[in-house]
């Protein structure tokens, strides 16, 4: 136990010191946006955020459907036919009566459903809406990576350093931290360390922006037979 | 990298997501608050009267029909329009030429190459490699400025940043056939061919 919180706090201390790294490389790379095309900063900001084509998607296609309807009925009672569903004269009678004449339960549960719905489009508007990628320095060109990549690289060199098959090992990656977690074979001890190290060296060499801290977790309990 | 209006989804979004809030807040204050109930039943009666007054007086001559119902009809269908015009502007932005320029100074004419050069010239390039599961190279316009997106889906465990050096120098070797050095993003990403594919083992 003692050991593995040692472990936590080398991992940050040394990815501390990558960072630190990568800040003074970041003040040189401040250059290069401009030898990569004026747009690039523009066009990565653009990349790592959601640009919320799918929501709006569906939000339009709730709002036809709705105006469609709306539609249909005026129509049908601006040319004096009978109406389809109900007219509207009728609906707005019911709207103002409205605690009467439906269950409260049913009315409940459609108001919650309807505001979660609200609150489903409300909150993609306004929340960052941030990708899971993370940017790569290049001088020529602009490098977006899925933090999903990024953990298959780490994964692998992981796996070698530990010594362990493919399933043994698994890396999370998020923001600003990577999780390894590793399930040494039974009997044969895992280094922390070594998985660390080799973990830290392959990130400072890929040097992803922003640098995620990193975490190694060796399980107590390990696999037979792996 | 696309022309989406991102700033405009997030508007729009935002005033749906407002609008379905209040009223179904509405909706549950009025199944369970009694007070609500009955300032609703006094308010929207009001409002209603209203409206049926006007419908009254805003009638069609020789018919009983208003011609608001005409009005409300119109309103909708542009509103329809509207939305039909939202959504035809997601994910816009492909371009078909890298290169439109008049470079020579005293000869007419101007030079054009097209965006399938680059394209087709990488995907031969990337074509050959073993620890990708599948490429795409398309050509964007981003704010008048042409610009290239590759699109990389490498097989398990391989290191970005060494196949990003790879696909930059590729780059730049088109830069030299081309002879202009368009933006380019290099997108390394995961899908279900990379992920369900087998993983590198040597390499």
């Amino acid at each position: 136990m003692n050991n593995a919180t040692d472990v936590r706090s080398k991992g940050s201390h040394a990815a501390g010191n990558g960072a630190s790294g990568k800040s003074s490389g970041g003040a040189s790379g401040g250059e290069t946006p401009d030898a990569r095309g004026a747009g690039m900063r523009r066009i990565l900001d653009r990349e790592t955020r959601s640009s919320r084509a799918g929501v709006s998607g569906v939000a339009a296609v709730l709002v036809i459907l709705l105006c469609g309807y709306g539609l249909l009925e005026a129509a049908v009672r601006a040319v004096g036919q009978p109406p389809w569903l109900i007219d509207p004269q009728t609906a707005a009678e019911r709207i103002i009566a409205l605690p009467q004449g439906m269950p409260p339960l049913l009315l409940a549960v459609l108001g919650a459903v309807t505001a979660m719905a609200g609150l489903f489009f409300l909150l993609n508007a306004v929340l960052p809406g941030r990708r899971a990628r993370h940017l790569l320095p290049d001088p020529r060109a602009g490098v977006v990576v899925d933090d999903e990549v990024i953990a298959s690289a780490l994964a692998r060199r992981a796996r070698l350093a530990a010594n362990v098959t493919q399933e043994q090992v698994m890396v999370v990656v998020s923001q600003r931290q990577v999780t390894v977690n590793v399930r040494p074979t039974s009997g044969v001890p895992v280094s922390e360390n070594a998985v660390l190290a080799a973990v830290l060296e392959e990130l400072r060499e890929m040097a992803p922006e922003p640098m995620p801290e990193v975490r190694v977790n060796v399980a107590t309990s390990g696999v037979i037979g792996a | 990298m696309n022309n989406t209006p991102r700033t405009l989804n997030r508007i729009l979004i935002g005033i749906l997501g407002v609008k379905l809030l209040v009223i179904g807040l509405l909706l549950v204050l009025l199944a369970t608050v009694p007070a609500v109930a009955s300032w609703w039943q006094q308010w929207s009666a009001g409002v209603w009267s209203g409206i049926s007054q006007l419908l009254q007086r805003t009638g069609i001559p020789g018919r009983e029909e208003s011609w608001v119902w005409a009005v409300i009809a119109l309103l909708l269908a542009v509103v329809i329009g509207l939305m039909v015009a939202w959504v035809a502007q997601q994910g816009k932005g492909r371009a078909n030429l890298i290169v439109a320029e008049d470079d020579a100074e005293d000869f007419p004419g101007n030079v054009r190459i097209g965006g399938g050069v680059a394209e087709q010239a990488l995907r031969a390039a990337l074509a050959e490699r073993q620890d990708l599961a599948g490429a795409t190279v398309a050509t964007y316009e981003i704010r008048g400025e042409p610009a290239l997106k590759i699109r990389l889906q490498p097989r398990h465990g391989v290191a970005p940043h060494l196949l990003a050096a790879d696909v930059s120098a590729l780059v730049e070797a088109l830069d030299a056939v081309v002879g202009k050095r368009v933006p380019v993003l290099i997108h390394i990403g995961a899908g279900a061919r990379s992920r369900f594919g087998r993983a590198e083992r040597v390499r």
